[in-house]
């Protein structure tokens, strides 16, 4: 299989980025230093290319109706120019991948979806379609997606002449011209932070990443990324959530919506007994790594870490695990196992770092 | 990449300096290895005491996404343990062959450092990478 490249993959080199393969592309994990590209996005502003992410295009009288029907979170109700972030399921309720839909208008959807899960998300949202009135185009090597994160990313974007409403709240999405080039804004990102994705040409996104690096916005990588949205606690497909589990295995209930006249997956989801929980643990001394044993005060074996890194803010190591549901601890004291050694973690019920988005 | 490589030190292919001193040995990471893992976050080291055979692993070093185990280069004792760089393992990163060893040992068996590669030998070997 040759290995994908992004328009911007001469810059990351150009940067002297750490490159790695991920989901086929070759990206960016690190140009300087993870702890430092965190902190730009938590306390100044970053930006990530995440080109490789997908784009399918819904197009027709029943585009709303036919994205609504697909995934569990409430679409037909969200407000137009506004995104929802959704589990796929199928229709035993496992998820196929999650998503953010973005409501362009009356007949059109954007659909962004994970690099790694682009050509299964195709054949099944595909050949789903049955008697919707909707054509779907998968438009992922046309656009260019970066993300702009962190609290001063407004201000450098409206610098940049890019108009959009005083009132933009997180969520917003507008189309817009901006230099004679039509571009996608949204105020969504994966870093708990405030922030903007820009959905684009080639042509501009390499332009705009120029631009932003000359106004002194770092560049972050993927390393930086995934440390920051385990802070905030958002679950990423292919740790705590997959082909085998359900939202409501992964804390994701919220996403679910019951009272939806019918979605794919609803009937076996309303059923569905949680066989996991999605647990939020630190420790005092050591990192939690993915995969590693997670037990309870009497040394059972309960579940496993799915996502675990240093926190660059708190400067702990924190985890998010998924644990048997049946075997929940009411004393909530669990522990972890690190090299063949038992460490005692705390139990947070919030999440580790309090994003700012607005 | 950063590849200070101190002449009078010797070299393992896992990226460990030593520097021999009749048979006691101090260890560390080198330039390079620090580089590789970016910012270190955490290190684990033996117990005083504890008897190595060469090429086991004796501790681990993690950066923020990599997790590293360290291999002794030689069979001994260990002689003592840098709790410095235990409680500031960003020592790793700023001061590989300084304040940032990581243990002494004393050799088994002090021939073995016949073993090990010249600074010249470990720089053939990065140019190999």
């Amino acid at each position: 299989m040759t290995i994908l490249k992004t328009s911007l993959h001469e810059a990351h080199l150009a940067l002297n980025a750490k490159m790695a393969p991920f989901a086929g592309y070759d990206m960016p994990l690190q140009y300087t230093s993870v702890k430092d590209e965190v902190m730009a996005v938590r306390e100044h502003a970053g930006v990530f290319d995440v080109s490789h992410m997908g784009e399918f295009f819904v197009i027709g009288p029943d585009a709303i109706a036919f994205v609504d029907h697909i995934v569990t979170n409430d679409f037909k109700n969200a407000e137009m120019l506004k995104a929802v972030y959704s589990p796929l399921c199928r229709e035993n309720g496992t998820v196929i991948d999650d998503l953010i839909a973005y409501k362009l208008g009356s007949d059109r959807v954007l659909i962004c979806v994970n690099a790694s899960n682009i050509a299964k998300d195709w054949e099944w949202i595909s050949s789903q379609v049955g008697s919707f009135d909707c054509q779907l185009s998968n438009l992922s090597d046309d656009f260019s997606l970066l993300a702009i994160q962190g609290p001063k990313a407004e201000l450098i974007l409206r610098d940049f002449g890019i108009k959009f409403p005083t009132e933009f709240p997180y969520y917003s999405i507008l189309e817009t011209t901006h230099e004679g080039e039509k571009i996608i804004v949204a105020r969504t990102g994966y870093t708990g932070e405030d922030g903007f994705e820009v959905f684009s040409s080639h042509h501009y996104a390499k332009h705009l990443w120029d631009k932003l690096i000359f106004n002194g916005v770092k560049p972050c990588g993927l390393a930086a990324r995934d440390v920051l949205r385990v802070e905030v606690c958002y679950p990423l497909y292919g740790h705590e959530i997959n082909d085998t589990v359900t939202p409501l295995d992964a804390g994701l209930g919220w996403t679910v919506k019951m009272a939806k006249a019918d979605f794919i997956g609803k009937s076996a989801l309303e059923a569905y007994k949680p066989k996991y929980q999605l647990v939020k643990l630190s420790l005092e001394r050591g990192i939690p790594r993915e995969g590693y044993e997670v037990l309870n005060a009497e040394g059972q074996r309960i579940g496993t870490v799915t996502s675990g890194t240093m926190s660059v803010v708190t400067g702990k190591g924190v985890a998010l695990a998924l644990i048997e549901k049946a075997k929940a601890p009411a004393d909530k004291k669990y522990l972890i196992n690190i090299r063949n050694t038992n460490y005692e973690a705390n139990f947070h019920s919030k999440a580790f770092v309090n994003g700012g988005h607005k | 990449m950063s590849n200070n490589i101190p002449s009078e030190l010797k070299y393992t292919k896992d990226h460990e300096w030593a520097k021999v001193e009749g048979d006691t040995v101090t260890i560390g990471i080198t330039d390079f290895a620090q580089s590789a893992l970016g910012d270190i976050v955490f290190v684990e080291l033996p117990e005083v005491g504890k008897t190595l055979n060469s090429h086991q692993t004796f501790g681990v070093v993690e950066s923020i996404k990599s997790v590293s185990d360290l291999f002794s280069p030689l069979a001994g004792t260990v002689l003592a343990t840098n709790s410095e760089v235990v409680n500031a393992p960003e020592l790793c990163n700023a001061e590989p062959y300084g304040n940032a060893w990581l243990i002494k040992i004393k050799l088994s068996n002090p021939t073995e450092v016949n073993s090990l590669l010249s600074a010249s030998d470990y720089q053939n070997f990065l140019s190999t990478l």
